[in-house]
């Protein structure tokens, strides 16, 4: 409780700094405007029609990264994970390749795809299916060998194993990935979007800040912080529901 | 007595090169407790595994109630692990359904069978409880339960004591011989400690180190029900000892 009443009173802290400080001129407004004028401007950016068109787009990418990159990197993840051979040959590449910030590539993306819908959903899912692969692996690694054995020696058939055994063991993992996987499709779009684009949110962000526009650039980041937290705590929820077990 | 279970002129073969067993023939009387011991990396469990339909021999035969076992056959054999198998995702209850649940039982027989289970092994009430809420040795009850609910005449245990705390070892070794006693069932049972292979057992067959063979059978000729103050006697720790120079030989 008291722990509670400490969280709020931070974040009380925080907003009402942000109010006062530049209402009373002890940080300039000009570069960090009072929250009551961003809240205002936030209110009118929703209403535009280029800023909603801005924002479908951006989620039409997210969203397509999204379902090409998880189904994708589970499927390789599992099959390295699972298959000796391919694990021996593929794991000490992919480990290397993780290593390299992937948003080097993106001039690439450009080059072969153009300033692009595609190229963004190719990039964000690119960046992506790098950390559904190597979480999938660990997630199938994860599994002890008695669990699977006790299934066996029941009679236990394969699809059996794998729906009994496998996917209740792996879930709360799975969920970690896709909240995770999640995290770093936003980012790939979002930064897709601000090296070079002609529409989506990322893209109205860079050019509000090119032009100063301080109380526009910082609606932008309240929007975009409110929907990534959205969808972290609802994942983060049914980890938790799934992995009372986890103890 | 019809013997439960049979294996002639057994062997086995890692990877095509390393010798794990040698020749073992052994033949488990049907409702006898039989216990093998032996030092580390024997070959007792792979034995087990093979007994269970788990593994596949390189040489020989095992018969199981008169016909071999090419792969796991719950109906025919219940294999008991450590504690740490149970499933951390299931409820106590759910855990010894689970047999059942791979088979298709109907829900309510499947709940009326694991509550009588749950009973037997004295662990009535607790059948919500996840296995992180319960303490080593009802865990390992549970276990005992999961392995008996689907009845079936022949109980493997693969060191199934071996993580528990030596207090919570003996009441348990004791709790199996009373289960034991009211179901009649064919076991055998893998062990490190030799007080209790002798506490336990009708007949130990000791095992030499790999490759692994049958070096000894000691008939244990004790009375039952066994008691604790068993222990202290001088038949006993005879019986111990023998077991003992055995395996110091074997090693």
């Amino acid at each position: 409780m008291k722990v509670i009443v400490a969280r709020l009173a931070l974040l009380a802290l925080v907003l009402a700094a942000w109010q006062l400080l530049p209402s009373r001129g002890l940080v300039n407004p000009l570069l960090l405007p009072p929250l009551g004028d961003v809240l205002q401007m936030l209110g009118e950016l929703v209403q535009r029609a280029q800023v909603r068109e801005a924002l479908a787009v951006s989620a039409a990418e997210v969203l397509l990264a999204f379902l090409i990159a998880v189904p994708l990197g589970a499927l390789l993840g599992v099959l390295i994970a699972e298959h000796d051979y391919l694990g021996e040959v593929f794991k000490p590449a992919l480990f290397v390749v993780f290593a390299i910030p992937k948003s080097i590539f993106l001039p690439l993306f450009i080059l072969v795809l153009g300033v692009s819908f595609q190229q963004k959903v190719a990039y964000a899912a690119f960046t992506t299916t790098f950390v559904v692969l190597m979480s999938a692996a660990a997630a199938v690694e994860s599994v002890k060998q008695d669990y699977l054995l006790v299934a066996r020696s029941y009679g236990a058939t394969q699809l059996q194993l794998v729906t009994r055994v496998y996917v209740p063991s792996m879930l709360p993992l799975l969920l970690e990935t896709l909240r995770i996987s999640m995290i770093f499709n936003f980012t790939g779009v979002l930064i897709a979007e601000m090296y070079a684009s002609r529409t989506g949110i990322g893209h109205l962000i860079a050019s509000w800040g090119e032009n100063f526009q301080m109380k526009q650039l910082f609606a932008g980041v309240i929007l975009l912080a409110a929907a990534a937290i959205l969808f972290n705590e609802t994942l983060r929820w049914m980890e938790h529901r799934v992995s009372t077990w986890r103890a | 007595m019809s013997a439960a279970i049979e294996v002639e002129g057994l062997s086995h073969v890692y990877g095509g090169t390393v010798p794990a067993l040698e020749d073992i023939s052994l033949r488990v009387p049907a409702g006898r407790f039989t216990v093998i011991v032996g030092p580390s990396g024997c070959g007792k469990t792979s034995l087990l595994m093979m007994l269970a339909g788990l593994r596949t021999q390189t040489r020989g035969a095992i018969t199981c109630l008169g016909k071999p076992i090419p792969q796991p056959d719950p109906e025919r054999v219940g294999v008991i692990f450590q504690e740490a198998s149970l499933y951390p995702w299931l409820t106590s209850l759910e855990n010894i359904e689970f047999p059942l649940s791979l088979r298709g039982t109907p829900k309510g027989e499947m709940r009326r069978r694991a509550e009588a289970m749950l009973e037997l092994v004295g662990l009535t009430g607790f059948g919500g409880r996840y296995p992180h809420e319960l303490s080593g040795g009802m865990k390992q009850r549970v276990s005992i339960a999961r392995g008996l609910v689907q009845d079936p005449p022949v109980l493997l245990m693969d060191e199934p004591f071996a993580a528990l705390d030596e207090q919570t070892r003996m009441t348990m070794g004791h709790e199996l011989l009373r289960i034991w006693s009211t179901t009649s069932k064919t076991v055998v049972f893998i062990t490190h400690s030799l007080t209790e292979a002798v506490y336990l057992a009708d007949e130990v067959l000791v095992m030499s180190a790999r490759p692994g063979r049958i070096i000894d059978r000691i008939t244990i000729d004790l009375p039952r029900p066994r008691t604790y103050e068993m222990m202290a006697t001088d038949v006993f720790g005879r019986l111990r000892d023998r077991i003992w120079r055995q395996i110091r030989k074997a090693d």
